[in-house]
């Protein structure tokens, strides 16, 4: 059994742009091979040596037999690479088509080696940019390996230079996030301190309004003393209304009933409702007035209950009563204001705390998105990507349609910050809500660069941001660098 | 005003339905069909005037008498090469001359002569050859049996349905509504029955025959207009049917009238409607139901243990086909008593045609063999084309791919996941506005760059051309199409006008030849813009769909040339394909084999392409059906056909669309397909598993991909379906009679594919008495004539190679089906029980028509006897050379023998070998001998 250790090669079609600092290295690498190459091509007959990368070339040594790889078999060197699979593992045939689970080495001088599938080898397709793959010469495949490695070289230190000016950008924009973080910390302190303040006021302005009530109904109270043919009316008709079996006298239940505490609504036990009845047992009309009535008409410990209030009718309104009521209203608008901006104020908090409990990334680099909509236009259609709240698309009609409301970080585990899912959008027709799934990429400016609808109602945007650029590609990058 | 009452209370009626039903007519609902339908099984009013008899060398004419309306009748009689007889019924003088469907029969079929037997008052006996095979006509009433030796085979107006509505002049429209709500034959008879003796026969000119019968005729409501939801059909001709019946003594299976939702065999449809051929654009059709669907081929085969036959129809207007299951006592009568017996008990199936205008004209086809009548239809209606090897491919299509990136995207997916395809398709939206022959200038801005794309490897494209144009002053087609004065004209003789996908369409007459001509000049590489060699075409809704006509079709008084759209409807998409087609093959001067996918078709249609079956969903119930409405295409020529893999409409689970894939790489045409608002849906879309499943089950497709194309070219040659019931292989089975979950590839592969949810196994009919089979996979041999239970996986799929069969495979799977031209074969040898095999292996270019104009191919016969393999040449007189050879010999059911030697014209040589024993199973390495060369392997 043979023990090999695979060397990392990347598949053919695989660019090397977006696979980070691997090419580079091994762009280095294949001088190596060129050397080696040229060397062993001496020795060795050049058909049983294809497709066989310089790591392998050791185990297809001319000899009388050949191992296949796996150890599963022995079979003649005669048959290495003779267009017959004889090996489970297809490792007698590297460099044709004949073995299922093959596959062939492209050398690629000047670009960088890869493996490509045997299946692709002698089908008409070049696909090493060296043409080795295509030896049958049924089929011409120009070398564009030099080419391309120019290209690729070319085009990953332009990466590379996007990617330092991008990281560059995105350091500002961490640092930029950290001052921003803090102002809305101390923000969300401003408004926390505002709301308690507000707090304390409006608690005095209640206890304001309270005691301007009292003194509207200690007013109306006084007005309609017993005695007085009206009071006596009213004291007759109270009593009316809490005698609930109509029995002219009232028990302890019936007063439960009717009458609760001034400043918490809440019931009354049996003791209170006996202290204010002055003693046990039921009360008739007489005795009513002489206690509860009085405690009723004082306002300060008790009340009659709201729904039972509603009965009572417009209250005797005479030119005497008119200063109390006023102040009493004073104190209720003044009440109002206050409510309202402690609700904004709390309101504000809300939003805030949701900012701030929001994941912006391992550094908050994605904070200075919060707040900012991008947009793009695609033939009629204007998309709009607010990250962190919401995408839209609006046509050229005018029409304005919800394609998502933002919902979480949607990337695969290694990098969780490349992807943002938004959910829950306008209804298809006959279908689901639209969804949007946003692809950051790292770029030196941040815009919304492509829409795309592959499945109906099921929109792909990408955004550029220097916020995706790579720390670790960065990282990466230097120690190839300082290998050279 | 009655008639917006009827159409309400229709619509009310109709909309406790299924919503889709709605749309289309039952029998009821089309006048001549409940006309006919509730038309008496009393005695035929039709008797033959033998003084007519006329008898030329190979064809007979005699004059039918209509004994109630005095209206006659020429019949004509032909014998045909082949066992066939052909029966033509006309109007003797009709007022206007009647539709005879043209461009369907590949010619005028040949005679052979016909000569009289014997002729007395009763009738006469015709020879139709040899002395067994007599037909006999009887005069009073009319009706002919064709009987061989003394058992009837079939009898024609058995029971007396023969009817023929003459053309009358158009009366005041006043006497339109008839408040007669009964039979109007009943009526008549009464009328007539003290006239009918009176009569003196031959006398009267049919001029006065035909006014004495009219004056007396009475009308019924919709013969000379009737309403279906608010659309009006104006009928100038007013009624125009025909109807006659068949008889099929010892009868009890009968197939074909495609296209239905139903199973194979077809059912009786005494409780319900007749089985209807009108071309629609059927939204989300109903499964197991006798409505029309998007193509029609009027042809039924009968098949019972001694004989398989066959009823052509050529008639083109709305069909409907009873069938009814009766005793043979029940109808025997008249002059063939005298010649034939049937016991009176004996089962037989009656079927009943009847078509809304033009002519009988009937072929009976008179096997015995099932092959006899594969081959007889052929010679009629012409054989499946042969089409282009990586058409036989997988393909890969959606509504829509969006743009060239997307193209490119999906095109690499299949790269990158290792699954092979040749063809990716383009729905209606890559056209500018749905104007056919244009790209949409955004998305699709290069066509030819995408298009090289996929040349480079080795890949086609499929883009949509359907036969609707849109009404835009500014666009080419239209112009030219109404400058010409080529469209279909409405009944005021405007140009018609309907909706459809650019919105106000017309609809160029595709009947009149200089509109094909034009058509087909249309897509020269420089008239199609952006089109290139590796763009073939798709059409679609050429039922006509017509999204505002009546049943979503084009209205019956629209006009074609002389004709109107009543007569020639079954034809309309034949004919876009037939269009299509010719300009595929004209543009590239005439060597290119053409693709074109229809969606409707007609008799003849097997010519020009393939066909699908439309819009289905994504339901295992679909998936199902696949098979049976496969098969029945395949039984009337129509070889390549396919199911949308995945279903068109709704989402399928990764389950359905796994077990989907698996069964059509099984069927002729493979390809996947998915409606616009359903989500994607590439093989590589349901996780690393479900990929693996559907790769798995492509690259079987692309293995056996010689297989297919032999088979393809036997097909093309003989006109035998390519996939097949059970009963054509083996006829004498009744066990294979009913069945259609399972079908045959050719003769040699069985397969049984996984069509319930959550299977844990199946139940597979293998027959043959002392015949074998052998798994496919496992190589496991297993015995005929029984039911064998297999147990399945998510990855099984059910396939059998016969024992005594040979069958060709690459075992190579490349990208594509072109990649793979010049790779090796590997035989896959399946000893019968005796111990041979054999098979056969085509090979040509793949594409161009040089194999049948300069005879370039390769067509060998493989056989195993005496543990010898040898290739022999099939085709002397044909050349070609090809790279390919033979890489492996796999004989399942071998033994093991001693030594393995190669012979050829250049010596001999031995081959290094393995056998192994669990399997039976003798591997033989690398004979490395051309493909196209006499070699033998000899085992010792």
């Amino acid at each position: 059994m043979v023990l090999f250790k695979e060397v990392l090669l990347p598949k053919c079609n695989e660019s090397g742009g977006s696979s980070g600092y691997l090419p580079l290295a091994l762009i280095m690498q294949y001088h190596i091979v060129v050397a080696v190459a040229i060397c062993s091509a001496v020795f060795v007959d050049s058909r049983k040596i294809r497709g066989i990368s310089l790591a392998y070339r050791k185990f297809y040594k001319e000899k009388k037999t050949f191992l296949c790889l796996d150890g599963s078999k022995i079979i003649p060197f005669d048959q290495v690479n003779d267009d017959y699979c004889d090996c489970l593992d297809g490792s007698d045939e590297p460099g044709t088509a004949a073995c299922l689970n093959g596959r062939f080495y492209c050398t690629n001088l000047g670009f960088r080696p890869c493996y490509i599938q045997s299946s692709r080898v002698n089908d008409g397709i070049c696909d090493c940019c060296d043409g080795s793959d295509e030896h049958d010469k049924r089929t011409r495949c120009p070398n564009t390996c030099r080419n391309l490695g120019q290209q690729e070289r070319a085009a990953l230190e332009a990466e590379m230079r996007a990617v330092d000016d991008g990281m560059h950008l995105k350091r500002q924009l961490i640092k930029e996030g950290v001052s921003m973080w803090q102002e809305k910390q101390n923000q969300l302190k401003d408004l926390q301190r505002i709301l308690s303040g507000l707090q304390t006021k409006l608690e005095a302005h209640r206890k304001r309004k309270l005691e301007a009530d009292a003194h509207q109904a200690k007013v109306m109270g006084v007005l309609k003393s017993p005695g007085d043919g009206a009071g006596g009316k009213t004291a007759a008709r109270i009593f009316g209304q809490l005698d609930i079996n109509k029995d002219g006298s009232l028990t302890v239940d019936e007063v439960q009933a009717g009458v609760v505490n001034l400043q918490d609504d809440r019931s009354l036990t049996e003791e209170e409702v006996t202290a204010l009845l002055g003693g046990p047992g039921p009360a008739d009309l007489f005795r009513f007035q002489q206690t509860l009535w009085r405690s009723l008409q004082a306002a300060k410990k008790v009340k009659i209950k709201a729904d039972l209030r509603g009965d009572l009718g417009p209250p005797n309104e005479g030119p005497a009563t008119r200063a109390a009521p006023s102040a009493a209203r004073q104190g209720e608008a003044n009440l109002k204001e206050m409510e309202e901006a402690l609700e904004t104020t709390r309101a504000e908090i809300g939003n805030l705390e949701k900012v701030l409990s929001t994941d912006y990334g391992s550094s908050r680099e994605f904070l200075y998105l919060q707040g900012q909509c991008f947009q793009l236009v695609v033939y009629e259609y204007t998309y709009s990507l607010c990250p962190f709240s919401h995408v839209t698309q609006k046509s050229s009609t005018g029409a304005e349609v919800s394609l998502g409301k933002w919902r979480y970080w949607a990337g695969p585990q290694e990098h969780p910050y490349s992807r943002m899912e938004f959910e829950d959008g306008a209804p298809c027709w006959q279908g689901p809500p639209r969804t949007t799934l946003v692809t950051l990429t790292c770029g030196t400016e941040t815009a919304l660069k492509r829409v795309r609808e592959p499945t109906k109602c099921q929109y792909i945007m990408e955004l550029w941001t220097p916020s995706a650029c790579e720390q670790q590609r960065e990282a990466r990058r230097r120690g190839v660098h300082s290998e050279l | 005003m009655v008639w917006f009452l009827v159409a309400g209370v229709l619509l009310v009626l109709n909309g406790v339905r299924a919503v889709d039903r709605s749309n289309f007519k039952t029998c009821d609902q089309s006048s001549f069909c409940k006309r006919m339908r509730t038309m008496g099984l009393d005695q035929s009013p039709y008797r033959a005037i033998l003084e007519t008899l006329e008898l030329s060398d190979s064809r007979l004419t005699l004059q039918l008498i209509n004994d109630n309306n005095k209206v006659r009748l020429l019949l004509e009689l032909y014998r045909l090469q082949g066992n066939m007889t052909r029966l033509k019924i006309n109007e003797l003088k009709p007022l206007r001359s009647r539709f005879e469907v043209p461009d369907v029969l590949v010619g005028e079929p040949p005679t052979k002569p016909l000569s009289m037997v014997s002729r007395d008052e009763a009738g006469v006996v015709l020879s139709l050859g040899t002395d067994a095979h007599q037909l006999v006509l009887n005069a009073r009433p009319f009706r002919l049996d064709i009987v061989e030796g003394a058992r009837v085979l079939l009898s024609v107006n058995g029971r007396g349905l023969l009817a023929f509505e003459h053309l009358r002049p158009r009366k005041d429209t006043l006497s339109k509504i008839s408040s007669t709500v009964g039979s109007m034959w009943d009526s008549i008879k009464n009328m007539f029955s003290s006239n009918t003796q009176k009569d003196s026969e031959g006398e009267e000119t049919t001029e006065g025959a035909q006014e004495e019968g009219e004056e007396r005729e009475e009308e019924e409501p919709g013969m000379w207009e009737e309403t279906f939801k608010s659309h009006v059909d104006s009928k100038p001709n007013g009624p125009s049917s025909i109807s006659l019946d068949f008889s099929l003594p010892g009868v009890e299976h009968v197939y074909g009238i495609p296209e239905h939702a139903e199973n194979l065999r077809l059912k009786t449809t005494d409780k319900g409607d007749p089985y209807r051929l009108y071309n629609l654009d059927v939204f989300q059709y109903e499964l197991y139901n006798p409505m029309a669907l998007y193509g029609a081929v009027p042809v039924l085969l009968s098949h019972n243990a001694q004989r398989t036959m066959g009823i052509f129809w050529l008639n083109a207007a709305e069909t409907w086909v009873d069938i009814s299951a009766n005793t043979a006592g029940k109808t025997l009568s008249g002059k063939v008593l005298d010649h034939a017996q049937v016991p009176s008990d004996a089962p037989q199936t009656d079927v009943r045609w009847f078509s809304e205008s033009g002519i009988i004209d009937v072929f009976i086809m008179l096997g015995p063999k099932p092959s006899d009548v594969f081959t007889q239809y052929a010679s009629l209606t012409g054989t499946q084309s042969f089409p282009p090897l990586s058409t036989l491919g997988y393909h890969q299509c959606r509504w829509n791919y969006n743009d060239q990136e997307d193209v490119r995207a999906v095109d690499a997916g299949f790269d990158e996941h290792d699954i092979p395809y040749d063809f990716i398709w383009l729905d209606i939206e890559h056209t500018d506005g749905k104007r056919y022959f244009t790209w949409d200038a955004a998305n699709f801005p290069q066509p030819r760059d995408m298009l090289r794309g996929l040349q480079d490897k080795r890949r086609k494209m499929v883009a949509i051309v359907d036969p609707h144009i849109k009404v835009d002053s500014g666009y080419r087609i239209h112009n030219e199409i109404r400058s010409r004065n080529l469209y279909v004209k409405d009944k005021d003789g405007g140009n018609y006008e309907g909706w459809c996908w650019p919105g106000t369409a017309g609809y160029p007459d595709f009947t009149d030849p200089e509109m094909r001509a034009w058509w087909a000049s249309m897509f020269a590489y420089d008239k199609y813009e952006g089109s290139m060699e590796n763009l073939y075409t798709w059409n679609d809704m050429n039922e006509p769909s017509v999204f505002n006509g009546p049943e979503v079709t084009m209205h019956k008084d629209a006009i074609h040339g002389t004709w109107e759209h009543r007569d020639v409807h079954n034809l309309y998409g034949l004919y876009v394909q037939m269009a299509t087609a010719e300009g595929l093959i004209q543009r590239s001067g005439g060597v290119e084999r053409p693709f074109v996918l229809t969606r409707a078709f007609f008799a003849g249609s097997q010519r020009y392409g393939a066909v699908w079956t439309g819009d289905n969903a994504a339901e295992w119930g679909h998936l199902k059906i696949s098979i049976p409405m496969c098969l029945s295409l395949g039984l009337v020529g129509i070889s390549f056909c396919g199911a949308d893999v995945g279903g068109f409409f709704k989402n399928p689970g990764p389950e359905l669309l796994v077990r989907w894939y698996q069964t059509g790489a099984y069927q002729p045409f493979f390809r996947a397909h998915a409606h616009l608002d359903t989500p994607r849906r590439e093989p590589w879309l349901f996780g690393p598993q479900n990929t693996a499943l559907i790769r798995d089950a492509v690259r079987q497709r692309y293995a056996l991909l010689p297989y297919w194309y032999q088979l393809f070219y036997h097909a093309h040659r003989t006109g035998e379906p390519v996939m097949r019931p059970l009963w054509v292989e083996y006829p004498q089975d009744v066990a294979t009679f009913t069945i259609d979950d399972q079908f045959l590839l050719g003769r040699h592969l069985l397969v049984h594919p996984v069509t319930e949810q959550g299977s844990q196994g199946v139940s597979v009919y293998l027959p043959g008495v002392g015949e074998v089979w052998y798994d496919a996979h496992t190589f496991r041999r297993h015995d005929g004539d029984q039911n064998l239970f297999v147990p399945v996986t998510l990855s099984s799929i059910p396939v059998f190679q016969r024992g005594g069969s040979i069958i060709p495979r690459k075992v190579r799977i490349r990208r594509s089906s072109t990649c793979m031209e010049n790779d090796p074969y590997t035989l896959y040898v399946a000893l019968s029980p005796q111990g041979t095999a054999d098979g056969e292996i085509y090979i040509d270019d793949g594409h161009t028509f040089n194999y049948d104009r300069q005879k370039q191919f390769i067509h060998r016969r493989l056989t195993f006897a005496n543990s010898s393999l040898s290739s022999s040449n099939l085709s002397a007189d044909s050349q070609f050379t090809t790279a390919s050879w033979i890489e492996r010999v796999l004989i399942l059911g071998g033994q093991e023998p001693s030594a393995v030697t190669l012979r050829t014209a250049d010596g001999s040589r031995s081959l290094e070998f393995e056998f192994d024993a669990a399997t039976s199973v003798l591997t033989i390495h690398k004979p490395g001998v051309n493909a196209g060369s006499d070699w033998t392997v000899l085992l010792q």
